[in-house]
């Protein structure tokens, strides 16, 4: 008994130390397998262990099998400072994917930082990430390109004079500086500009100021609550424009809220072609891997983000997280994964090409 | 340009009956009890969730009637607020009320959340654009707001001044001790004063809900309105708070014009603060209680 109590302790501890075990390389993965994120989180990890499969298939790293040890964070900011607590301090894992939801991932941001430790995110939207330091990198696109995204569609749809609107927050402010920033330097014209409360129940007042000028379209940079209620507010005090948003309100709730006042409301996403080889490549695997199961949300992010740590673990000079990140820098420029081009900029942040979408008999779909 | 402005009159008179709803019933209690219910707001927030939920399955009853039931059940509540914490802390020192108030107002917002979450609900009420008068669109529901203000205080006015039972009132709140000695039923009159706190702000509740939407957080944010409001017409002073609503309503709407709208909160905030400091007993102020 005590022989197998001895010889359980010496395998838990091989395991636990796996970035020592000689043929793998270890890096760590904040996932949420439990709690209300735990829809998503099952898919994040099948479509890591999908990269790493195809990677240790081809040869490895460096001749070493790579392992991602996965870390349960319950869907919370709490659950995910415990667990890259423990990738860091006892794992001692020098690259660590970070948790789902924007709040979980500046969560555990700083900590990543103050330990330089490699921090990676696959769907994290939210433009606070980008200052969140120097080991801090996404392959999802930050929510601030989606201004340029607007300022695109704005152009394309022949309106040279728009009113424009925001959520008077840091995001919707931010956005709004990008978006002002394109229009106009596209010769673009914002006739009045004025910032909504986040959560409040009546709009009419700001309704009123932007019917005042008798816009033919009108930017609202907003999220499904906000943009619901003045859509419908806006209908029942009888102001009929084109609205174009973002999207943050790029949901079936916005229907649900808004009612008819919704329909043919324009606006963009984030997305990336799916006739590329890199995404037909990425599909055959999982169907192979996962047969009869649909790929999950994020996905494709998550499979590049293995995918070019592989890269760039490949390429280090060693295995200190100051060369892998130097290494990961590098390794992105002009990398074509299957959500596109990862070229990191000097933030972390990637690039992104944008879709839109539009609300069509009480359904969104593609706006052609 | 002139229907502009109209607007913002017309929605400033709209939010303004709501302010005044709200106020009244604070301003009753203040009269009377001499503390400032903070949990009045809740008030508010539950008569519309009540509605809700009668409106909803499993029952599903049309709003029209499920404001009934709603009602009864806010009026339990505010009866039950004034029998079970304000009653037994009367005679205690006045921080003790107010403190309980603010515990009261949390327990029920909270009890709120625990019931709904703390999402956003909206009646589904069918979408029309609103009717339009010489250039000022009003939805159907704006109309009932302003005539439910307008019946809700003609009724008020009655009671108070026709019949027994608000004379009492009004002698109570001048001096309660005298009207005590003077064989007024106390009971009576405490009783009343809960039932029509209640009914005017649970249904004030149900008219901002059918009007914009619910949120846990409606009645805190109405209620601070509603400070403004009895500030303004005096303490204790349900005719001055009436007026209070009506000028608070259309100063924060008309101010739409010259700052951005997102900032109309200030014009309220910003009236508390001066009439604290320059006029603290407001406009009608003048002899206190309920008139």
């Amino acid at each position: 008994m005590k022989k197998f109590i001895f010889n359980s302790i010496t395998v838990l501890f091989l395991i636990s130390t796996g970035s020592v075990i000689a043929g793998e390389i270890s890096v760590g993965s904040v996932t949420p397998l439990t709690g209300k994120l735990a829809v998503y989180g099952e898919g994040f990890q099948q479509a890591m262990l999908l990269a790493a499969d195809e990677i240790n298939a081809a040869g490895g790293i460096k001749g070493n099998n790579l392992k991602i040890v996965f870390e349960d964070n319950n869907s919370t900011s709490k659950g995910s400072v415990s667990a890259i607590r423990k990738l860091i301090t006892i794992d001692k894992l020098p690259l660590i994917f970070g948790p789902a939801s924007s709040s979980n991932f500046l969560a555990v941001c700083p900590i990543a930082q103050d330990n330089k430790t490699i921090l990676l995110a696959a769907e994290s939207a939210a433009a606070a990430i980008t200052k969140c330091g120097s080991y801090v990198f996404r392959v999802f696109p930050s929510d601030l390109l989606q201004g340029v995204g607007v300022a695109e569609l704005t152009n394309s749809l022949g309106y040279k004079e728009v009113v424009l609107t925001y959520v008077n927050n840091d995001w919707g402010v931010g956005l709004a500086e990008v978006f002002k920033a394109e229009f106009t330097a596209s010769g673009g014209k914002i006739i009045d500009e004025l910032p909504h409360g986040e959560g409040k129940t009546d709009y009419r007042s700001e309704i009123l100021r932007m019917k005042r000028h008798n816009p033919k379209a009108i930017v609202n940079l907003t999220y499904i609550k906000e943009g619901a209620t003045i859509l419908k507010q806006a209908y029942e005090t009888g102001l009929n424009v084109q609205w174009l948003m973002g999207s943050a309100s790029k949901s079936p709730k916005l229907i649900d809220l808004a009612g008819k006042a919704s329909e043919g409301v324009i606006g963009t996403y984030p997305t990336f072609s799916q006739e590329t080889p890199q995404y037909k490549t990425f599909k055959a695997g999982w169907e192979k891997k996962y047969p009869g199961k649909k790929t999950p949300v994020f996905g494709e992010y998550n499979y590049d983000m293995v995918k070019l740590t592989a890269l760039a673990l490949e390429s280090a000079a060693s295995d200190s997280s100051d060369d892998i990140r130097d290494a990961l820098i590098k390794v992105s420029q002009g990398y074509i994964g299957t959500t596109g081009d990862k070229s990191f900029d000097e933030s972390g942040d990637v690039n992104a090409s944008y879709g839109r979408w539009t609300i069509k008999d009480g359904s969104i779909t593609d706006y052609k | 340009m002139t229907a502009y402005y109209a607007q913002l009159l017309v929605n400033g008179i709209i939010a303004g009956s709501i302010y005044a709803m709200f106020a009244v019933g604070l301003a009753m209690v203040y009269g009377v009890f001499k503390f400032i219910n903070f949990s009045h707001g809740e008030l508010i927030t539950w008569g519309a969730y009540l509605t809700l939920m009668f409106s909803s399955p499993p029952f599903s009853l049309p709003v029209y009637i499920s404001i009934v039931p709603a009602l009864l059940i806010t009026v339990g509540i505010g009866l039950a607020q004034d029998r079970f914490v304000y009653r037994p802390l009367r005679q205690s020192n006045p921080i003790a009320i107010l403190i309980a108030s603010i515990g009261l107002s949390y327990m029920l917002r909270n009890g709120i959340r625990l019931c709904w979450g703390s999402d956003l609900h909206t009646f589904d009420l069918p979408l029309s654009t609103g009717i339009l008068l010489g250039g000022v669109y009003i939805t159907k529901i704006q109309i009932l707001m302003m005539l439910s203000a307008l019946l809700f205080f003609c009724i008020l006015y009655f009671l108070l001044t026709r019949t027994l039972l608000g004379k009492s009132l009004r002698a109570v709140s001048d001096n309660i001790e005298l009207s005590a000695i003077m064989g007024i039923n106390m009971k009576k009159v405490t009783w009343t004063i809960w039932v029509l706190a209640s009914v005017f702000a649970g249904s004030g509740g149900i008219l901002l809900a059918l009007d914009t939407s619910l949120d846990p957080m409606m009645g805190m944010n109405s209620l601070i309105k509603a400070f403004a409001a009895v500030l303004l017409g005096g303490a204790g002073n349900v005719w001055g708070a009436l007026i209070g609503g009506l000028f608070i309503g259309i100063a924060e709407n008309l101010s739409v014009a010259f700052i951005s709208p997102d900032y109309k909160d200030f014009i309220s905030y910003a009236l508390i603060f001066i009439l604290l400091l320059f006029k603290p007993r407001g406009f009608f102020g003048i002899a206190g209680g309920v008139r």
